[in-house]
């Protein structure tokens, strides 16, 4: 152990590096901040949330002027001795992603201050969950290193699974907080078990690595494609419980339903989108380093995984009678036909051409913004109506309170994804992908697509039902301006942006070119090419391979 | 102004309907008057546009030639270059005035909201009638695909909830019923909006020599969603409708031509997917059931004539053999049905599924006369159906039951609405002289014309032939039971038709007879040119293709 200690070189990361990731060093000073506060200013929500939106600002005043050095230098890593690993990375898409995450905490944390400040007494450990929970969300999506993978998801779930927890007088949720963990907890042993086994076969956890030398051992057959293979799909297992892609969607409705709302909102956009952005970065990689034969694998898997994601989530959203399950059923609905992009993985010389994770950018925006005004207006009706989460709760709002009745309209149809609303262009963008990358299994996936998008209509429309067609003798609901404000936005948006979509597709267009993609030769010269070889069984390995990868 | 003109006219009426948000209760009925009456008024001044017909040369000497035209840049990727692109030419100009007219009259015969059983939200009644009437005016005139596709959609939320809050009793059932069957039909069209793409730009890649551009008279080198373009397109054309391409292993122009089909036949609608429409039409209120009848059907039979055959002439030829089978069953099934009812609104919804099953006839066996005869056809349904409708209301608003057993000698006791009833119902019957006949005639003539083309032409003829005694049948069989006889005593005291029914009846009934006594100034002389255009090109695709098949 003492002698593997030594052989570490000394190193220290350069001042540059600290300035490359000071969003995250300004989201740690937040949390520690937010920790340390009660001690000065004692634990009123209002001050902390307002010392967490400060803190928010700060990190995204960071963030957005690291995107200006990136925009000029090309994507970045550091704070890791292995510069060409990709341990750490900053380049367009985590930027883009921390950018989302934290406007997306600033609409949270104003959905928390009309609905739950009022009676919450543990205001500051509500905002270190959560915004610890974003932190780890965010290296999700900046890392090509399985192991750092492993720690950000855990750095993710475990604030999530307290956060979950959080309504500590209801039983239910002390019951989804422990169905979350146990089902994270198995999802992060089977993700480290086929870390263990990549890591004992090829001697890396570099994906970049694998990528590149993973075709040969899958094209060989036997016990290596079978452990490869095996290895591959667990650390896909991680992934897809963050996504929640069926079938390790099952803590999904459970938790969704006995968290807070605000806290489910944050749960079904930002974890998933980060499972999903990881996912595209690990796609990206395999795109850039995999041969075909490879690469025609995983997207079948990926595929399938999508078709079932998103017709089990369809249809299991179809009986629901709590908003809260019905709406956690169309998030996974929702993972499904992201992943469906995930699985368009084209040829290494098309790379320039790749859209799908310019897709994936623009719905998990719209997406961003369908589900905040929904379950933004779920937690107002739940917080004025006794914590009633069933459907029916929802009657004759239409009449009564229009602010809220009409938001909810435009955001459910956005869901369903047809015009005049915003999730109509995210889902346009995503069937062009696919119909670009023309090939049958795209096809295929595209009309799985649109039937799925007709099933959905069936149960959103039962909350619009319920909103305009029945009747209801209940008073109109008082609820806070911020709160009606937020969920307005929203919903005005969705219209907006299918008006003017340009602007947000250059966007997803520019933070999903240029990603951090080193050349797989370089660790080979920096002396891990001893213990690559030495992993790899050397009658597996075609001859092209090794010298791509020795010289 | 000019060249604005037909955006005006199809954005007028939802200016008109955000307009009416803001002003007091009493002023709202008379601002949506005012929004569709100076549509319909601002479309009379496109008559000066096709005065004169073919002899002036308003419909060019090739399809395409359009009028009114506005193009601008909407949605532009690295892709795709969508574009709010509008025109009018002899296939919309008649649907685009049917339809500011209809909903002019049918805005009319909302007057008497206040006393409907469900008269609450009168703002929303009128917002969402007037986005109805923008979005049934954008189907008919944009010529960009994706455009189409969003008008298409955005008219369903407003329909269903015109159905559904504002419907009979049971609305529910009714509008959920519309909006499933609609969207099913509209997300295989979808797909088919990816793959045109896609498919015309693999086309003008291969045959570039070809690929010359109606509109600019420059090769087009991307693809496109210009209607138009594919449909003239020569590289497009050829592509489109060569054994050797294929979708899902699937020959494409058959397998898209399906696709589009699918659509616009749940909309037409035709037996088996007309089931939606009598639950829709009995359901919806009396001016809703006018704006679907007169004007929501014929987007099926516009988009045959614009998308399936336009562009897939190859797909029509394949298929005619099986649609015209449908088409026949619509007609003969449609009128049987029609003979059956005992509610009054049943029997004149079912009478809708059998016209426009002349229309499919018509349609179906590509020859001028018959494409000639769906028009007109769906012009004079456009008139004699909506009255029809009206007439229903006004007797319902009345009596307060819709049961046609209970009535009698109607006539007696209202002489001046049981004249227009009576013109009304001859007009549908298709009496000589009025205008159903006309159409019915062309479309009978233009099937035998086909005998020579396909073998089952005069057989389908035949029977067509025979469902007009089926037809002459329920009608003269439901004047006879509702307003001829003596009169029933409970009857006898109903006040005659008042002068606002009478304003929405003369209209129509005025048209009823001009259009079939002088069909060529009121119709023919105004879309012709550009049907025998249409006919034109189709012909001149399917002899390469068939040359193509036999070489």
């Amino acid at each position: 152990m003492t002698e593997l200690i030594a052989e570490i070189p000394a190193w220290f990361p350069k001042a540059a590096e600290f300035m490359t990731f000071s969003p995250e060093l300004a989201w740690v000073g937040t949390l520690c901040l937010i920790m340390l506060a009660p001690l000065a200013i004692g634990r009123d929500a209002r001050m902390i949330a307002g010392l967490a939106v400060v803190g928010i600002a700060v990190t995204a005043f960071f963030t957005l002027k690291v995107m200006g050095i990136i925009s000029t230098e090309g994507p970045k890593t550091g704070l890791t001795p292995d510069l060409a690993g990709g341990m750490l990375i900053a380049d367009n898409l985590s930027l883009f992603f921390k950018m989302l995450l934290l406007v997306f905490l600033v609409g949270i944390s104003i959905l928390w201050m009309s609905v739950s400040a009022a009676q919450e007494d543990d205001a500051p450990e509500f905002f270190v969950l959560l915004i610890g929970s974003a932190l780890g969300m965010s290296l999700m999506v900046s890392t090509h290193n399985i192991l750092m993978m492993v720690i950000a998801i855990e750095f993710a779930s475990l604030p999530s699974y307290a956060i979950v927890g959080f309504n500590k007088h209801k039983r239910i949720s002390a019951e989804a907080s422990l169905k979350y963990m146990i089902f994270g907890a198995v999802s992060a042993a089977v993700m480290l078990y086929g870390a263990s086994l990549i890591y004992g076969f090829f001697g890396t956890l570099d994906v970049t690595q694998i990528a590149a030398n993973v075709g040969p051992v899958l094209a060989g057959g036997g016990a290596n494609q079978l452990l490869v293979g095996l290895a591959m799909f667990c650390v896909f297992v991680g992934i897809a419980f963050k996504i929640s892609a069926v079938p390790f969607h099952f803590w999904c409705p459970d938790a969704f339903q006995g968290a807070k709302t605000e806290v489910t909102a944050w749960l079904s956009v930002a974890s998933k989108a980060a499972g999903l952005l990881l996912l595209m970065r690990l796609v990206n990689v395999f795109c850039v380093n995999a041969g075909a034969e490879v690469l025609h694998g995983v997207a079948v898997v990926i595929a399938v995984i999508a078709t079932l994601t998103c017709t089990l989530g369809n249809l299991a959203a179809y009986k629901q009678t709590s908003i809260k399950r019905m709406l956690a059923y169309s998030s996974i609905a929702h993972a499904g036909y992201m992943m469906a992009a995930a699985a368009i993985l084209v040829d290494a010389g098309t790379v320039e051409s790749f859209t799908a994770i310019s897709t994936v950018l623009a719905y998990v925006v719209v997406y961003m913004l369908m589900n905040l005004g929904a379950f933004g207006v779920v937690a107002l009706v739940e917080s004025k109506n006794g914590d009633d989460d069933s459907i029916t709760a929802f009657a004759g709002l239409g009449w009564t309170s229009p602010a809220l009745a009409i938001p909810m309209l435009f955001c459910l149809v956005s869901l369903v994804g047809i015009p005049p609303f915003a999730g109509f262009i995210t889902k346009w963008y995503l069937l062009a992908a696919l119909g670009e990358a023309a090939s049958g299994l795209y096809w295929a996936l595209a009309i799985v697509i649109v039937i799925n998008t007709l099933i959905s209509l069936w149960y959103y429309m039962r909350v619009v039902v319920q909103m305009f067609l029945k009747e209801s003798d209940k008073p109109a609901i008082e609820v806070p301006m911020s709160g009606t404000l937020l969920v307005n936005a929203c919903g005005i948006l969705l219209i907006v942006i299918l008006v003017f979509s340009n602007p947000l597709k250059e966007r997803a267009d520019r933070y999903s070119a240029g990603l951090f993609s080193p050349v797989p030769t370089k660790l080979a010269d920096q002396g891990s090419a001893d213990s690559l070889a030495q992993s790899i069984p050397l009658d597996n390995i075609a001859a092209p391979q090794e010298g791509k990868h020795g010289g | 102004m000019d060249q604005h003109l037909i955006s005006w006219i199809v954005f007028l009426p939802m200016i008109a309907g955000l307009v009416l948000l803001f002003v007091p209760r009493e002023l709202v009925k008379w601002v949506a008057l005012f929004g569709s009456g100076l549509a319909f008024v601002l479309s009379l001044l496109l008559f000066k546009t096709f005065w004169g017909g073919d002899a002036a040369g308003v419909f060019g000497d090739a399809y395409g030639a359009l009028h009114h035209v506005e193009r601008a840049s909407w949605i532009t990727g690295n892709k795709f270059n969508i574009e709010y692109f509008v025109g009018i030419d002899g296939l919309s100009f008649p649907l685009f005035v049917l339809t500011t007219f209809v909903s002019l009259l049918a805005c009319l015969a909302s007057f008497n909201f206040d006393s409907w059983k469900i008269n609450k939200g009168i703002k929303a009644y009128f917002f969402l009638f007037l986005l109805l009437e923008t979005g049934m005016l954008g189907v008919f005139v944009s010529l960009d695909f994706f455009l189409f596709y969003v008008f298409w959609e955005v008219m369903l939320l407003p329909m269903y909830f015109l159905i559904g809050v504002w419907g009979g009793e049971r609305r529910e059932y009714a509008a959920i019923k519309f909006f499933i069957f609609t969207l099913a039909g509209s997300v295989l069209m979808l797909v088919g909006l990816v793959a045109m793409f896609f498919y015309s730009a693999d086309a003008v890649a291969k045959y570039p020599e070809m690929a010359t551009s109606y509109h600019t008279g420059a090769p087009v080198t991307t693809g496109t969603f210009d209607l138009i373009e594919l449909s003239t397109n020569d590289a497009i054309q050829k592509y489109f409708g060569e054994a050797s391409t294929t979708l899902l292993n699937v020959r494409f122009a058959p397998l898209m031509f399906m696709f589009l089909f699918i659509g616009f036949a749940i909309k037409l609608p035709c037996v088996p997917v007309h089931t939606w429409l009598p639950d829709a039409h009995v359901q919806a209120p009396t001016p809703i059931s006018m704006i679907l009848a007169g004007v929501l059907l014929k987007m099926g039979g516009y988009g045959f004539l614009r998308l399936c055959y336009g562009i897939f002439p190859v797909g029509g030829e394949f298929w005619a053999g099986f649609l015209a089978v449908i088409a026949v069953i619509s007609i003969l099934y449609g009128a049987l049905c029609a003979m059956a009812q005992t509610d009054f609104k049943k029997l004149v919804a079912y009478s809708s599924v059998s016209h426009m099953g002349y229309v499919l006839l018509g349609i179906c066996v590509m020859t001028t006369t018959g494409f000639q005869g769906a028009m007109f056809q769906m012009i004079a349904h456009g008139i004699s159906s909506p009255m029809c409708f009206f007439l229903v209301g006004v007797i319902y608003d009345r009596a307060h039951h819709r049961e046609i057993n209970r009535f009698g000698g109607l006539w007696l006791s209202m002489p001046r609405y049981g004249s227009m009833a009576t013109l009304g119902f001859f007009a549908s019957l298709g009496l000589p002289g009025l205008c159903g006949f006309v159409g019915e005639a062309y479309v009978l003539l233009g099937t035998f014309q086909a005998g020579p083309k396909f073998d089952w032409a005069y057989t389908a003829a035949i029977c067509a032939a025979f469902g007009v005694v089926l037809t002459a049948g329920y009608i003269l069989w439901v004047i006879q039971r509702v307003y001829l006889g003596s009169v029933r005593e409970e009857y006898k005291s109903f006040p005659e038709a008042n002068g606002r029914e009478m304003l929405i009846l003369a209209p129509l009934g005025a048209l009823c007879i001009l259009l079939g006594v002088l069909p060529k100034q009121t119709v023919f002389d105004f879309m012709n040119g550009t049907l025998n255009l249409l006919i034109n090109q189709i012909d001149s695709v399917t002899q390469v293709a068939m040359a193509a098949a036999g070489g």
